[in-house]
């Protein structure tokens, strides 16, 4: 388990998950930085996925099926894509190489490397299972918790 | 793992930046192109494709300094930036960088090479296993603190503490004849005897072969082994493993060898590295002293005892049991141990006893160099300050775009951390010059054919203290600019290239570096000044006896076998046939030479008619052997009495000479010819005093004055003696005529340490204290020069930066002299600060080194009255040039200068 070395917080509420799924950018930053954090966790679990689905794809393609099944979260800002790729391809999850665009021009293509889908396995787990909890937690009636 | 490696990536990444921002710039421009080719097919027009194309990207900048933070290590890129920004900006003032660097290394370098001393003479550990276990027994009594043990003494401590893992003792070094061969003439080489687990409890594994089996150090003379140094088996042997189980002949006694020492343990003392360690049971070989039992008499004390203490027992405990033990002694031997004790000293105790100087020249040098390298500091901490000044625009312009103060405080610091380490550099070569310089002293100072070395050396110790220093330098010179350079006032410091903040704090930082280079400069001048007329002093008081025209040359009969008669026997015969050869004035034996390596013996006396103390047995004194023809030779004069004559035969009552100091110590207001002493206890024998000599330097130039006896030769016999010849011409041409006789009377007598004497004695008590006048007079030419510099470029600077202002005062109508008083009033009321700290702090050093070394007591007026004036007039001098060049500027270039 290595997304959670140095999270030792039980995760309840979302704000509050300084390692977010996938530690990324800052995380010395201060309560300013929480947010972009948690989307930008978001983001490399989206992009993982994404990748797993529809394979090789260059940034753009990502971004547009991202803007495509979530809605706004990349209407505006498709830039903060490119970070969020620069790391995934640091920690080894992702790997990237030139190919010919629709344009027929260059542009860098990333696929999923084999230690990202496992990445991507063991945060889809996580994910659901927190998922549950929070809906329970949701659901869950004033006489239930007394 | 994972985070390793995006570590690793990150830093490759901030090696080959350009090409990264070449793809994303790619990546970016292709993905903003996509966009705009979909938003056309939506049917806007191109302009409005691209511009909603870029609108929907976001904020590229902002994006790109993400994804650079993301890519790279932020603090090495910037690191690698600074380091590379303070490169160019120092190699835009290579002057005055160079000035720097080679100030710093003057000061690191003295630094350096003196503590390399102060480590060798304190700090360094013993080269054995351990060695913060190994403690040092001492005895002690009234009159010494450090005295030694006897070997019964040594069996009963060995025998009866519990607080150690092991006590050995070992002789101090001494001259052996040594023969490879049996028949060959002997050579003297240094032995040290040892106990039988010296170095098994020292923990020394021997290169080749073994250590002293205990059993060897136990009977009497049965087991001749011998174990050799090093440094001896490697230049005497050609570093030959077959010499294992060889014989060797060690004054006429066949000895085997049967170990090497490690290369890691030239020995257990500073200096004296023994040439071979032989067992103590084999003392007879080499006994020195003919009147005392070396395994029997408790009061023949010749071992230097060490332990290693348990692990888990405190030094306090050890000294406890210690202390009963020498009570013990006491009361079983009251003749021999009445008021004696016993201590237990560390390593460091030992290094810094209060009766050896050479560390506490050691100690004087390092402080002399650390003043050095402060007044190297203050000087640098200027010349930035000044720097910083010039730069003021420069750094407002950094601050109004943004640049944060702590990252431009870095980035000066950065620049200081440079200068220093290129200073701390070229300073190691320079501490290296010096310990080389040290070196070179060893054949001056040591005149012996023992083997003693200066085991001065820059191991990693001292270069690491030397970094160390180099960064606390930086810090000292770079931190104080750095702060103040940076708390500018914007909108002044974007109009003027050089402004001044209002308020005191930054000239008083500037005054504060004046003060402290006066008065630090001055305390080293005081103080090389000082040191330099303290050994003059004691060179020209002279040494009481004729140097001039003696030829000195030793010998020991021990090494060709002789007895006690055969030696009495060869001595007689050799004055009587010296005396008769050509340009032989006349001739002397004596056991020690005057200022020679070799310490005085000590005798125990009591002096009739004295009132002993009652906690005392006896007196003790330091004492010479000589012959008849002694005091006539060295010209000595007798005061009263008379000498020895040849009619002090051994069978004659026994008699002595004392010198004038022990005259009037024991028999004040009486004359001493015709009193005796007894030797040892009141119930000793009778010595009678025949005469009073005046006194002479004994041990060194700089000794005080000290109570002396001598004894006739005939009734006080000595193996190893030293002939002193009088010559009327030059006394090397008696060389061969002394050989002659040596032949007739002993063919295989080797003639050791032949030279003259006035050679001797400049090479050993002169050139000893002109090696130390020479590093701390250099220590304070070198402050001096960079005071003078230090003060004269602030007082410069300050000036030219007040042009703008003296051109108007001038304008106003203001004289020469009143711009000349100006600026210099500030520089006087500076330098009087200086020098009345400076003062005071050379005041206390002459404190210090009267106690630690010169014996002096009061103020050496005629010191000060030299250096302070001196140094008040140079520094003035350096105030005045720029003073003057201010003073003479036309009004109107000077309204016009920014």
């Amino acid at each position: 388990m290595t997304h959670a070395a140095g999270c030792s917080t039980p995760y309840l509420l979302l704000s509050q998950r300084k390692c977010a799924i996938l530690p990324v950018g800052n995380q010395n930053g201060g309560a300013m930085k929480q947010k972009t954090d948690v989307l930008q966790g978001t983001l490399a679990l989206m992009v993982l996925k994404t990748l797993d689905v529809l394979g090789s794809l260059h940034g753009y393609g990502i971004a547009r099926r991202i803007e495509q099944i979530s809605g706004d979260l990349l209407a505006v800002n498709q830039g903060t894509l490119y970070p969020v790729l620069l790391k995934l391809e640091q920690e080894g999850a992702i790997a990237s190489e030139w190919g010919a665009s629709e344009n027929n021009r260059r542009a860098r293509f990333y696929r999923l490397t084999r230690e990202g889908r496992k990445q991507l396995q063991v945060e889809t787990q996580d994910w659901e299972q927190t998922a549950a909890i929070i809906g329970r937690f949701f659901e869950a009636k004033a006489e239930d918790l007394s | 793992m994972r985070s390793l490696r995006r570590f690793l990536t990150r830093l490759i990444n901030s090696a080959t930046r350009r090409a990264q921002d070449e793809r994303l710039r790619e990546e970016i421009a292709e993905h903003i192109a996509l966009q705009t080719t979909e938003n056309l097919r939506v049917g806007l027009s191109p302009v409005e494709a691209h511009r909603q194309a870029m609108l929907k990207f976001g904020g590229v900048e902002a994006m790109k300094q993400d994804y650079r933070a993301e890519r790279g290590l932020l603090w090495i890129e910037n690191l690698l930036q600074d380091v590379r920004f303070a490169i160019r900006s120092l190699r835009r003032t290579s002057g005055l960088t160079a000035f720097v660097v080679i100030t710093l290394a003057l000061g690191i370098g003295m630094t350096s090479g003196t503590f390399s001393m102060v480590d060798a003479l304190i700090f360094r550990p013993y080269p054995v296993r351990h060695p913060s276990g190994v403690v040092t027994l001492v005895s002690t009594t009234h009159d010494s603190s450090f005295d030694a043990f006897s070997y019964r003494e040594y069996l009963d401590i060995r025998d009866k503490s519990k607080s150690y893992d092991g006590v050995i003792a070992n002789a101090d070094m001494e001259a052996v004849g040594f023969s490879a061969e049996p028949g060959a003439t002997p050579r003297v080489r240094g032995g040290m005897m040892v106990s039988g687990n010296y170095f098994h409890v020292l923990g020394v594994e021997p290169r080749l072969g073994r250590g002293f089996r205990e059993d060897e150090d136990r009977v009497h003379g049965r087991d001749p082994v011998v174990v050799l140094g090093p440094d001896f088996w490697k230049h005497e042997f050609a570093s030959d493993p077959s010499v294992l189980g060889r014989t060797i002949r060690l004054n006429g006694t066949d000895f085997t060898v049967i170990g090497i020492a490690p290369e890691t343990f030239p020995g257990m003392q500073i200096f004296g590295h023994p040439d071979f360690y032989m067992p103590l049971a084999m003392a007879r070989v080499f006994s020195t002293n003919r009147q005392k039992n070396f395994f029997e008499d408790r009061d023949d004390r010749e071992l230097n005892v060490r332990a290693r203490l348990k692990p888990g027992t405190t030094l306090q405990q050890a000294q406890n049991e210690l202390t009963v033990l020498a009570k013990n002694f006491e009361s079983e031997y009251p003749k021999v141990n009445r008021n004696r004790g016993a201590a237990v000293h560390t390593q460091f105790e030992m290094r810094t006893r209060a009766d050896d100087v050479n560390w506490k020249f050691g100690v004087i040098f390092v402080i002399l160099a650390l003043a050095v390298l402060l007044v190297a500091c203050t000087n640098i901490a200027g010349l930035l300050l000044s720097r910083a000044r010039t730069r003021t625009r420069e750094i407002a312009v950094r601050l109004a775009l943004g640049a944060g103060r702590f990252r431009l405080i870095r980035l000066l610091l950065t620049e200081s951390l440079i200068l220093a380490s290129l200073g701390g550099l070229v300073g190691i070569a320079i501490g290296y010059g010096v310990v080389e310089w040290f070196h070179s002293f060893q054949n001056v100072i040591f005149m012996t054919d023992l083997p003693v070395a200066i085991p001065f050396r820059m191991d990693t110790r001292i270069l690491l203290a030397s970094l160390a220093l180099s960064a606390l330098s930086a810090l000292l010179c770079g931190l104080a600019p750095a702060l103040q350079s940076t708390r500018v006032d914007l909108v002044n410091g974007l109009k003027s290239a050089d402004v001044d903040v209002p308020g005191r704090k930054r000239l008083w930082a500037r005054n504060v570096l004046v003060v402290a280079q006066v008065s630090t400069s001055l305390m080293l001048l005081t103080a090389s000044f000082l040191m330099v007329r303290g050994f003059q002093h004691s060179l020209l008081d002279g040494t009481g006896f004729a140097k001039d025209h003696l030829l000195m040359t030793s010998f020991d009969p021990r090494l060709v076998q002789y007895n006690a008669a055969q030696t009495q026997q060869f001595y007689k015969l050799l004055a009587e046939r010296v005396r008769e050869a050509p340009a032989v004035q006349s001739e002397a034996l004596t056991q020690n030479v005057p200022l020679g390596e070799d310490g005085f013996d000590g005798i125990a006396f009591v002096p009739d008619g004295f009132q002993m103390p009652r906690d005392r047995e006896n007196f003790n004194s330091t004492m010479d052997t000589v012959d008849e023809g002694y005091f006539e030779t060295m010209g000595i004069p007798i005061l009263r009495g008379r000498g020895f004559l040849a009619s002090d035969t051994a069978d004659a009552p026994r008699v002595a000479v004392v010198n004038e100091q022990f005259a009037k110590h024991y028999w004040p207001g009486a004359d001493a010819v015709g009193k005796h002493i007894r030797l040892d206890s009141s119930g000793g024998t009778p010595v009678e005093i025949v005469g009073v000599a005046q006194p002479i330097k004994y041990q060194a130039t700089i000794e005080k004055p000290m109570d002396f006896l001598y004894m006739p030769l005939a009734q006080h016999p000595i193996a190893r003696m030293t002939l002193m010849l009088r010559s009327s011409g030059d006394p090397l041409q008696l060389v061969p005529s002394v050989k002659d006789v040596v032949r007739t009377l002993s063919p295989n007598l080797p003639m050791l340490d032949t030279r003259t004497y006035e050679d001797f004695y400049l090479n050993k008590a002169v050139e000893g204290p002109r090696i130390a006048m020479k590093l701390v007079g250099s220590m304070g030419v070198v402050g001096l020069l960079l005071a003078i510099a230090g003060l004269y470029g602030l007082v410069a600077y300050n000036v030219s930066r007040r042009t703008h202002e003296i051109g108007i005062r001038m304008a106003l109508g203001a004289a020469q002299s009143d711009v000349l008083r100006l600026v210099m009033g500030k520089g006087l009321v500076l330098v009087g600060m200086g020098t009345v700290i400076g003062l005071a702090m050379g005041f206390a050093l002459e404190q210090l080194m009267n106690s630690m070394l010169f014996n002096a007591g009061g103020v050496d007026i005629v010191a000060y009255i030299v250096v302070v004036p001196s140094l008040f007039l140079v520094t003035m001098l350096a105030a005045y040039l720029p003073a003057r060049r201010a003073s003479q500027i036309a009004p109107t270039q000077a309204l016009r200068y920014e």
